[in-house]
């Protein structure tokens, strides 16, 4: 299995590119589009602001959208789940649309939240084997999904309660850290891997 | 809900963990990759390197270890020490931090903090306050180290630093360092309740329930901790049981 795993050029890859190998991925780092929708799977990782991010995406974000509409296994993390989305309160610019809906600012009175808290998963592959999970975000805002039926996963911080995780096709979406969640973690981003190996009609 | 956490912080001088002794010098206890990984699995939440490396050069040094301890850890990794301008942020990040902690630079130029945020997230940007009591109360922040007392009263410095942009606060108590006797828990309260971002507490780790004390009673959302750990007197595994037996939500290790 050959990942793509994209580079915004901001931020760490290491951790999340050992632990894709760690899961037996062969791993390619790339700022090119046209090479990264070549590959059997996408990653987006979580590292930065959205308006920079963004400003690595494609100016026509069509082609992206239609390769994971085809069945391309992708996964967005943190801000790269973010990405997958219209927009963002954060910054300026568009996502890739693949997600319906919008990306808004965490409603707490602690901003960014920092630290480990509870996901709890719907009956999805990537949580295969984590009923309970503990992972680690470092996030000021979270997805807002306009249809219920995208949200795989929730986690509630103070008051606020949002989507830890989204699915759409072969699209996932993660609002914490799996590289940063220690054994768990290493076990979702396995998990993906797993599932972008079934056939595109297989993925349950 | 968000779990209290427990940091471990590791002093690094030109790619090893050192521990001072008493102002006889430092000496060598380890290499910082395998004691990061060790910590990750006795169940610390984040690790913290501190580099204390002192003359520019060994810069290098520095990501080098940063990136090999990224391979292998997989739990956050913070960097402070020596981060001089903006544009000492990104390497650091791209060699495997997820987060940078800055005191001296940002005392300098506080815009570094709005522009490493607006760059790189406010989520990677930690202000380190290093606050020491006044005669007259109150606090005041230093610099370098600890070394050097600024004009700067260090709860309205925390203030200002979340305000432009840091994403947490890294606030130690230079009175409590090394001293084992608890964090300076008026002190953490009165930078926690006065910023809407995470704090945490740092000097003075004793015992496990100095850690309970700094969550409850200081209001921090973490607690650092080193000596005790390095030194052996306890673990982040025991500790932890203890935190779990007063109440606390703290994360277990998988």
């Amino acid at each position: 299995m050959n990942v793509a795993l994209f580079d915004y050029g901001v931020g760490n890859l290491h951790s999340l590119g050992k632990a894709l190998e760690g899961a037996g991925a062969r791993v390619e780092v790339t700022r090119d589009w046209s090479r990264a929708l070549a590959l059997d799977a996408l990653v987006l990782p979580g590292v930065g602001a959205f308006a920079a991010a963004v400003a690595a995406l494609p100016t026509d974000p069509a082609p992206v959208r239609d390769a994971l509409a085809r069945g391309l296994p992708c996964l967005g993390i943190c801000l790269g789940m973010q990405l997958l989305f219209d927009e963002s309160a954060e910054g300026e610019g568009r996502g890739l649309g693949v997600v319906p809906g919008r990306v808004r600012r965490l409603r707490t009175s602690i901003v960014p939240q920092m630290g480990w808290n509870d996901v709890e998963p719907a009956d999805d592959p990537l949580f295969a084997g984590l009923p309970r999970l503990t992972a680690y975000y470092a996030n000021s805002f979270v997805c807002e999904p306009e249809e219920e039926q995208d949200v795989v996963a929730r986690t509630r911080y103070e008051d606020d309660t949002f989507a830890a995780a989204v699915r759409r096709h072969r699209t996932w979406g993660v609002q914490f850290h799996p590289e940063k969640s220690s054994g768990p973690g290493r076990r979702l981003i396995a998990n993906f891997i797993a599932a972008a190996a079934l056939p595109a009609g297989e993925a349950s | 809900m968000l779990k209290p956490r427990v940091v471990v912080c590791l002093d690094v001088k030109d790619g090893r963990v050192v521990k001072g002794t008493n102002f006889e010098g430092l000496r060598d206890v380890g290499d910082p990759v395998e004691l990061a990984a060790r910590y990750e699995a006795e169940g610390a939440d984040e690790v913290v390197f501190l580099d204390i490396s002192a003359t520019r050069e060994n810069r290098g040094t520095l990501l080098e270890t940063v990136q090999r301890t990224a391979e292998v850890l997989f739990v956050p990794l913070t960097v402070g020490g020596g981060v001089r301008s903006v544009d000492d942020i990104g390497p650091l990040l791209r060699a495997g931090a997820d987060k940078i902690s800055v005191n001296s630079a940002a005392v300098r130029d506080p815009g570094l903090l709005t522009e490493g945020a607006r760059r790189y997230g406010s989520q990677c940007i930690v202000a380190s306050i290093d606050a020491a009591r006044e005669d007259g109360g109150g606090w005041r922040h230093y610099t370098h180290g600890g070394k050097t007392r600024t004009d700067l009263d260090a709860v309205a410095w925390a203030r200002r630093c979340a305000e432009l942009g840091a994403g947490e606060i890294l606030l130690t108590s230079i009175d409590r360092d090394g001293v084992r006797t608890g964090y300076d828990l008026e002190l953490t309260r009165a930078v926690a309740d006065r910023v809407a971002v995470p704090v945490v507490a740092s000097g003075g780790a004793g015992e496990a329930a100095h850690l309970r004390d700094a969550f409850v009673e200081g209001h921090a959302s973490a607690a650092l901790l080193a000596g005790i750990l390095h030194d052996g007197l306890t673990t982040v595994g025991a500790l932890k049981s203890a935190l779990r037996g007063w109440g606390l939500d703290v994360r277990e290790a998988a």
